[in-house]
């Protein structure tokens, strides 16, 4: 499937071919951090078919729960997460697109969740949680 | 309650006093795109309470659905993000902190859902989805 995005500030656009079916949900604790948020998606493309402009700043993290580092790219410019792939000169077989930036996102339906034993416990009981339709006050 | 945190990477610390019945999801289209995620969570500390050490970089969205910029900040170094404010001179009144950057992460559970207009229709059915304890390969092949 042709999936392509941008970050927030457009100054990152990225396309490629995905199969829908690897999208993924990871709660490890460095997604959290590094989201911000209890999770991230995650979707694979095969380096060969990812077209990107504008360069996004690297951050090669070595702490990943299944001790695999791994370069994480996000905007300069606005912070927006992009990919994570693998270290290395060129081009790398494998990048994980991050899904919230993708055009495509309401196809991009979850087919896995990884690294639940750190998973914030909320996360299941999700629909509990009061909500509004737009937004309300904090 | 006191709370504290760093970005991935240790450049970016702050600290600063919440009130965990202002632990908020947000399903914003751009916290969406900002995260690369499905939402993201949230918590308040008056301005008056918080410290920080580094220095973040900054982006101003003017795009928000409620219509009001916002400053969005994040580490330079590794892109984690931190908080969102109001534009103008610090302090402001208030920061809206990034809960999963957070240690008391485990203290904070989510009071309410805002912007679920937008929010992934998989997301209150998460628990359906096949999960692993730990990591899975997503496809046959090795993950490299």
């Amino acid at each position: 499937m042709r999936i392509d995005g941008a970050c927030h500030c457009g100054f990152i656009a990225i396309e490629g071919e995905a199969d829908p079916k690897t999208t993924t949900i990871c709660h490890c604790t460095d997604c959290q951090t590094m989201s911000g948020g209890p999770f991230r998606v995650s979707v694979r493309v095969p380096g060969a078919s990812l077209k990107m402009t504008g360069q996004p700043a690297t951050y090669v993290k070595t702490t990943a729960a299944s001790g695999i580092p791994r370069v994480q790219a996000f905007c300069p410019k606005c912070g927006t997460a992009i990919y994570a792939t693998s270290v290395g000169d060129g081009v790398q077989p494998f990048y994980m697109v991050r899904v919230g930036i993708l055009r495509q996102r309401d196809k991009l339906v979850p087919t896995q969740q990884i690294w639940l034993r750190s998973a914030r416990p909320w996360v299941g009981d999700i629909a509990a949680v009061p909500s509004s339709e737009l937004a309300t006050a904090l | 309650m006191r709370v504290n945190g760093t970005c991935h990477c240790g450049a970016i610390t702050i600290e600063g006093e919440v009130d965990p019945e202002t632990a908020t999801i947000c399903h914003c289209t751009d916290c969406q795109t900002s995260t690369g995620s499905a939402f993201r969570v949230s918590i308040r500390a008056p301005g008056a309470t918080l410290r920080m050490n580094g220095r973040p970089a900054t982006y101003l969205k003017t795009t928000a659905n409620s219509g009001n910029p916002r400053v969005q900040a994040f580490c330079p170094t590794c892109g984690s993000p931190i908080y969102s404010t109001s534009p103008g001179e610090h302090p402001r009144p208030s920061y809206t902190l990034r809960v999963g950057i957070l240690r008391q992460r485990d203290q904070l559970v989510p009071k309410r859902q805002i912007w679920t207009r937008s929010a992934r229709p998989w997301v209150a059915h998460i628990g359906d989805i096949p999960h692993s304890e730990l990591s899975t390969v997503p496809v046959s092949e090795p993950r490299r």
